[in-house]
């Protein structure tokens, strides 16, 4: 029987709208990513830690309230802690809108920073599925052929490691932000950190427009599978074993490491120093105790002029872009 | 009524470096089953990609499904297939899930794209391998994906680069004849570009012959057999000299072929003169073929022409 016996349908349906397509690759690529195992594993690792920072959320915002089951549990260990932390808290308690607003912005921060490393790892795990993998298998030039253009081909995968590391890092942030409070013994509790959201987004979206975009250029930079994750993991270690090395001999060499410039840009968002300054003239107690922390912790922790990681970034993204200009293209 | 154009090109050039590979292209194509047909490096595989906007053109206009090819490139694309000739496969993924990527791609919604994908696959002749990782196929079933890939979307005109390449004659055979049935049968415009004459040959009604970027011919089949109507080949079982004499008395060449075939140049417009020589020989024939070989001799002729002009 001839092949062609089974019979041609043709289809008359309406087209989905370009975004919908550019969407199809983003999807298409997250998903090819969470086919590794590795990959999963990471994941899970993240969300396991919004986990525990929700947890952790609800302690702390339990000991902001009085007659709390931490103050009471506190009192059954020792009625002398019961005292203090109920004084605490009875200051706390006529001033949310310092300690929450303190307390989650200052924990954000660090929760942000050391979730980040996890996420870039799991960036250099996905590299060779954004571009690389095209490029040695001819696929852009399908991608060409179909309703789509270079720049909607380039939208998909920047999209794909948007997502990924939405997935790993802003998702797992923002879920820790809003379980915290919805467990905090007080719906204010969402109104007052807003701040700490806030922080957390507008350092979030930057972080991750900055990684998918230089992700995408180290992808692009070979064809072969296994050197683009190379590069990109001797960039992150090389870059983090300079910047200490570079503080002490020519500081502008720093700015070679895209984690040392989040870093200041974290700072410069979150500016954690002045939570720690508030909290030291403001809150009895707990205050004199932040006055314990040495002056130059104090200062690395102060918002830092953003000149030199904006010029850092910058000049990164510009690199990340030309690569991918150059080495993108239909054939 | 003339039918629509489907391809229209104004002095369509592309130039790389110091190589111009389209050299003032200037073509109006109906629709239909179209042969390209050159040497390697002629620029066949360059005006393909220059239609479909993968390489942007140096000068000169086109236009594509009556739209400005340059301005709208994803609209045009929407209606048109692609088989590129080199494999473009995303590794990792099996057939039917990227034909129904390729089909999401060209805008078709997921269950849509998922149905259709079966579809197609069904209609090139792939079975459950279609279940398997692409990395595993052999080239004949590439070649059946990349054509499922190609039409998935239904599109209105189909270009196929040299899509029988590392296939053995079985598998040439049939995906010529699923070609040939998407015009003949479903209306889909095919612009197959090859370098094998006999596979242009036995499904295009349309010739378009390109070499050193330049067209040298563009005729429909018909006429160019017509143009070499004056020659045809027998097949005898015996007295092949008896034959051969017959035809010199009527002054008309005739050659003993390697094949044991009778190559007689008889220069009419028909047949009838040469069967009237066979019915006074009272020779049956076991086959006559008109005008053998005029794709190819057309085709030489024309590349001679276009070497001595250069």
């Amino acid at each position: 029987m001839p092949l062609h016996d089974i019979s041609y349908q043709h289809w008359d349906g309406s087209h989905l709208g370009i975004w919908r397509r550019r969407l199809v690759i983003a999807r298409a690529g997250v998903a090819a990513c969470l086919q590794i195992r590795g990959m999963r594993h990471m994941v899970v690792m993240c969300w396991f830690a919004a986990l525990l920072m929700a947890t952790l959320l609800f302690l702390v915002g339990q000991l902001l309230v009085a007659d709390s089951v931490v103050v009471l549990w506190a009192g059954n260990l020792n009625p002398q802690l019961q005292t203090f932390v109920r004084l605490l808290t009875t200051w706390l308690e006529q001033h949310p809108e310092i300690s929450v607003r303190t307390t989650q912005n200052i924990l954000f921060h660090y929760f942000g920073i050391y979730l980040l490393p996890i996420s870039i790892f799991a960036l250099g795990t996905a590299i060779p599925l954004l571009v690389t993998r095209d490029l040695a298998s001819n696929a852009i030039i399908i991608y060409s052929s179909k309703a789509l253009n270079r720049g909607d081909y380039l939208l998909g995968k920047f999209s794909t490691a948007f997502g990924l590391l939405s997935l790993t890092w802003l998702g797992p942030v923002c879920a820790a932000w809003f379980a915290g409070n919805l467990v905090a013994p007080d719906w204010r509790f969402f109104w007052h950190s807003r701040a700490a959201l806030g922080h957390t987004l507008v350092f979030g979206l930057a972080t991750l427009v900055v990684l998918s975009l230089l992700a995408l250029g180290v992808s692009s930079l070979s064809s072969k599978e296994k050197s683009t994750p190379v590069f990109w993991y001797l960039w992150w270690i090389l870059g983090g074993v300079v910047a200490p090395i570079a503080a002490h001999t020519q500081p502008w060499l720093r700015h070679v490491s895209f984690n040392y410039n989040l870093d200041q840009l974290a700072l410069a968002i979150f500016r954690p120093a002045e939570d720690i300054r508030i909290a030291q003239e403001n809150i009895p107690l707990l205050g004199d105790m932040l006055k314990n922390i040495p002056a130059e912790t104090l200062a690395a922790l102060s918002a830092p002029p953003l000149i030199g990681a904006s010029i850092g970034l910058g000049l990164m993204l510009l690199l990340a872009v030309t690569i991918v200009n150059r080495k993108v293209k239909p054939e | 009524m003339l039918p629509p154009l489907i391809i229209e090109t104004k002095d369509l050039s592309k130039v790389y470096g110091e190589q111009r590979a389209l050299d003032g292209v200037n073509l109006q194509v109906a629709p239909g089953a179209i042969g390209l047909l050159g040497p390697n490096g002629a620029g066949k595989s360059t005006f393909m990609k220059c239609l479909l906007q993968l390489h942007p053109i140096t000068s000169g206009s086109a236009r594509l499904l009556g739209r400005e090819v340059g301005r709208e490139g994803r609209e045009i694309r929407k209606r048109v297939g692609y088989t590129p000739e080199q494999d473009c496969h995303i590794p990792g993924m099996v057939g039917c899930e990227y034909a129904t990527y390729c089909a999401q791609l060209s805008g078709l919604p997921f269950q849509a794209a998922r149905q259709r994908a079966h579809e197609m696959l069904d209609f090139v002749g792939m079975g459950q391998e279609r279940y398997r990782k692409i990395d595993t196929y052999s080239t004949g079933m590439k070649q059946r994906l990349k054509l499922a890939q190609a039409i998935v979307h239904d599109p209105e005109i189909v270009f196929l680069d040299e899509p029988t390449n590392g296939l053995d004659p079985r598998g040439q055979a049939q995906i010529l004849e699923l070609i040939q049935s998407l015009w003949r049968k479903y209306g889909i415009t095919v612009v197959l570009s090859s370098h094998l004459l006999q596979d242009v040959d036995s499904i295009c009604d349309q010739i378009i012959i390109i070499a050193r970027g330049k067209v040298l011919v563009h005729d429909t089949l018909e006429n160019l057999k017509a143009r070499r109507r004056g020659a045809a080949e027998v097949v005898v079982a015996e007295r092949h000299q008896e034959l051969q004499a017959a035809c010199g008395q009527e002054g008309w060449a005739c050659e003993l072929l390697p094949n044991g075939h009778l190559k007689v140049e008889h220069k009419c417009d028909s047949l009838n003169p040469l069967l009237k020589v066979l019915d006074r020989l009272k020779l049956a024939p076991l086959e006559i073929m008109p005008s053998p070989n005029a794709l190819e001799e057309t085709f030489v002729q024309a590349l001679e022409l276009s070497h001595a002009a250069a």
